[in-house]
């Protein structure tokens, strides 16, 4: 694997002048088919999977109607004794010998199964964990593309512009110009939200009667009431 | 969230401190965002399967004089980590700086990392400009 090593150690090769990674389209298709080879494979697993489930349950199930079958036998067989009837018991021993032989057949055969089925988990688990690395990588490479992709169309606007002296200086001086502008606006934005604040203030202290020029006819009246009594 | 839909929601946002954003889906797909504290250097995002990626061109090597590249890399490499949410890179012959995140991240986030890289950007290149041509 190591798709980044690749990429790059061409790159150090002085395979490409710029020095852009090299992105080996044949490794991409390459890892995209091990995607999709294991997925399917995954996907037909999981069907035989099932399958496989289905008989050892099923056969699980004979197991279990066996044993029972072999202890119903059994009480039957020791009933049989206890009534004196030993050709009767013998009889019915030789039945529980094969119910008991077919259940081992059964078990061995759902063992079997059993260590298939999780054979086939296994293989499923490293197959799932294959496509898990084998996207990171692809990832790995698209990464490496979309970058190569998105400077590559701003670089076009650079040249556009005109690779000039001191390009990013200005360009800076700009943005720090556009910058200070809003500054500016903001400030005065702010003064001129106080100056309202304090007309406001002005305005109730007047309408309360505190400060302000003229209090109105009442106070004329009042001061030259003052000077007459002078 | 695909490129389109994020062009829209940044078109509609505003930031806290009242950046906003021109956000446009260029016919190479790409998005191109300029945010309107730093409209002199868009930025381009794009995505893969799994990560958006914001990149912006910073300058390249032609516009470093021979002189200073040892320097200005080293000062690139040592300056990386210090940036907030951004890493600093060469990409051929083009320094960029780039963030990525994962394709989950919620807009908020991703306007705020954009508007965050907006900034980055200025910073490094005020740090580097002594080192221009």
């Amino acid at each position: 694997m190591g798709v980044l090593r690749d990429m790059f150690t061409a790159l150090k090769g002085g395979a490409n002048e710029v020095g852009e990674a090299i992105v080996d389209a044949n490794a991409v298709r390459i890892l995209e088919q091990e995607i999709r080879d294991a997925e399917n494979a995954i996907g037909s697993a999981k069907q035989s999977l099932t399958r496989m489930k289905a008989s050892e349950i099923k056969l699980k199930r004979e197991i279990a109607t066996l044993n029972a079958d072999a202890a119903d036998y059994e009480k039957k067989a020791l009933a049989a004794l206890n009534a004196g009837e030993e050709a009767l018991a013998a009889e019915v021993a030789e039945r529980i010998a094969e119910v008991e032989s077919e259940r081992d057949e059964k078990a061995t055969e759902q063992a079997a199964l059993d260590s298939e089925i999780q054979k086939i988990h296994a293989m499923i688990k490293a197959r799932e964990k294959t496509i898990a690395k084998n996207k990171r990588e692809l990832d790995k490479v698209r990464t490496v593309q979309e970058l190569q992709k998105a400077t590559a169309s701003v670089s076009k606007n650079f040249a556009a512009t005109g690779s000039s002296e001191h390009r990013v200086s200005k360009a800076l001086e700009r943005v720090k110009a556009k910058q200070q502008g809003w500054q500016d606006r903001m400030e005065a934005g702010e003064w001129m939200t106080g100056q309202e604040a304090g007309d406001d203030i002005d305005a109730k202290l007047r309408a309360k009667g505190i400060g302000g020029a003229s209090g109105g006819a009442s106070d004329v009246l009042a001061r030259l009431k003052a000077k007459q009594a002078a | 969230m695909n490129l389109d839909d994020l062009a829209f929601h940044l078109n509609e946002h505003a930031g806290e401190e009242g950046t906003t954003f021109d956000a446009v889906v260029t016919e190479d797909d790409i998005l191109e965002v300029v945010c309107s504290d730093n409209d002199e250097f868009p930025i381009h995002v794009t995505r893969t399967d799994t990560q958006l990626l914001s990149v912006t061109p910073l300058f390249t090597t032609e516009e470093v004089p021979p002189e200073n590249l040892a320097e200005l890399n080293a000062t690139l490499l040592r300056l990386s980590p210090a940036v907030p949410l951004s890493a600093i890179g060469l990409q051929g012959n083009t320094y960029i700086l780039f963030g990525a995140m994962a394709l989950s991240t919620r807009f908020e986030v991703i306007a705020h990392e954009l508007e965050v890289q907006a900034e980055n950007t200025i910073e490094v290149l005020e740090t580097v400009e002594r080192l221009l041509a």
